[in-house]
């Protein structure tokens, strides 16, 4: 008896978990496939509808954190969730462009973005490190040490949320060494916006 | 004895500034004046205070729910807290919460004025007169918004399309789109932040 209502169950969210309409992203995507590691995710939201968060990320209290305003910089385009789901599959799928996650390496370990690769915040200090992830964004030191941004690729940024610098702190980083503002892209509400909205994430265990 | 007074209000002073959460660097709270009440807006600053209410949810319907994109449209500027709250200690211009009555009702940000989105729909004489509030000259049946107020609408947030829909309304009525503002958070960022709301009292 037992096994035939887990078999009932199960069946009845196989039939079901393919569709993500109940609760969609907009009304014309339930959900997106974006490559994490190699691997397709599908990106949708929690179908549960009274699915609340709790946790790290209901927390209120953020002690020296300022508010961040819209916009970092006049020249860096702020995106929310719509705009990011269109890089992912237009930039990050096709190697065009690179979704960053800033926060420390624990942050990003215990869960992420789908997609996004980790750069702690702190290797904008290490000047070899930093000069690498150059290299990897497409963009070459010149002999006269300007910075040559022909094939620099596009690149999406995101931290803690709202009341975290983070993002901007490293965007600040990248515009100082030369990279382009407009191959640059802002995603203000972060993790946290991210989560809010049931939004599926990864581990990086 | 009113030396201890004193002291004891210093310490109390000292521990409260200790725990008090800047809104961000140099601002620790801001004060709007509105229907002749002052509220002080500021962030919890309370440890392990969590979002538990309503807005703690992640996943509401759709329809009519769906993640909004971050601009309504080309030329309505997307607002975020601190924007706000300088447009409404300024005075800039009218602060509205688009939403339906029984979820301003429960709570609001500060200052707020109540306009449901349902009323910029359809005409009405009710709409007449909040257009021309907002400083609209009706001539011959058309509308003229070249001397009207700025205006700034939130709704329940990024999930809402409750004042994304006053807004493309407005723009039908030829409302100037750079007189408008969206405040995309609305109020699950809002209290996700830990700022300030209120219950609205009494008849809107």
């Amino acid at each position: 008896m037992k096994k035939l209502t887990l078999l009932a169950i199960l069946s009845f969210t196989m039939l079901f978990a393919g569709s993500y309409d109940k609760v969609k992203i907009t009304p014309d995507i339930s959900y997106i496939y974006v490559y994490h590691k190699g691997k397709a995710v599908k990106v949708h939201r929690i179908q549960d509808t009274k699915h609340k968060l709790t946790g790290e990320f209901a927390k209120l209290y953020h002690p020296g954190k300022d508010i961040q305003s819209i916009k970092m910089d006049k020249n860096i385009r702020t995106i929310g969730e719509v705009e990011l789901l269109s890089f992912m599959r237009k930039k990050v799928n096709k190697k065009l462009g690179i979704l960053i996650d800033v926060r420390p390496k624990v942050s990003y370990a215990k869960e992420s973005i789908p997609s996004a690769v980790n750069i702690p915040l702190r290797v904008k200090d290490d000047k070899v490190k930093f000069g690498k992830i150059l290299n990897i964004f497409g963009a070459k030191r010149n002999a006269d040490k300007s910075l040559e941004t022909s094939n620099a690729l596009d690149i999406a940024v995101y931290c803690d949320g709202l009341w975290s610098s983070k993002s901007s702190e490293f965007v600040r980083a990248l515009l100082e060494a030369g990279y382009p503002a407009e191959h640059i892209l802002y995603y203000r509400g972060g993790f946290q916006m991210w989560k809010i909205l049931g939004f599926t994430t990864v581990q990086n265990n | 004895m009113k030396l201890s007074y004193f002291a004891a209000f210093a310490i109390s002073t000292v521990l409260a500034s200790a725990n008090h959460v800047d809104i961000t660097a140099g601002l620790s709270y801001v004060k709007v004046k509105a229907n002749g009440k002052t509220y002080k807006i500021e962030r919890v600053s309370t440890p392990n205070t969590y979002l538990t209410n309503t807005y703690a949810l992640t996943s509401r319907p759709s329809p009519p729910f769906f993640v909004q994109p971050f601009t309504v449209t080309e030329g309505v500027e997307t607002y975020g807290e601190l924007e706000l709250l300088d447009f409404i200690s300024k005075n800039r211009g009218v602060f509205i919460d688009a939403r339906l009555p029984n979820w301003y009702k429960k709570s609001a940000i500060p200052s707020a004025v109540n306009i449901p989105f349902k009323l910029f729909l359809s005409p009405s004489k009710k709409l007449n007169k909040v257009l021309k509030s907002f400083g609209g000259v009706k001539k011959k049946g058309k509308w003229n918004f070249s001397r009207a107020k700025t205006i700034l609408l939130y709704c329940n947030g990024a999930w809402c399309g409750q004042s994304p829909t006053a807004i493309h309304a407005l723009i039908k009525l030829g409302y100037p789109k750079d007189k408008m503002k969206y405040y995309r958070g609305g109020m699950q960022s809002w209290q996700l932040l830990g700022l300030t709301t209120i219950v609205p009292k009494g008849k809107k």
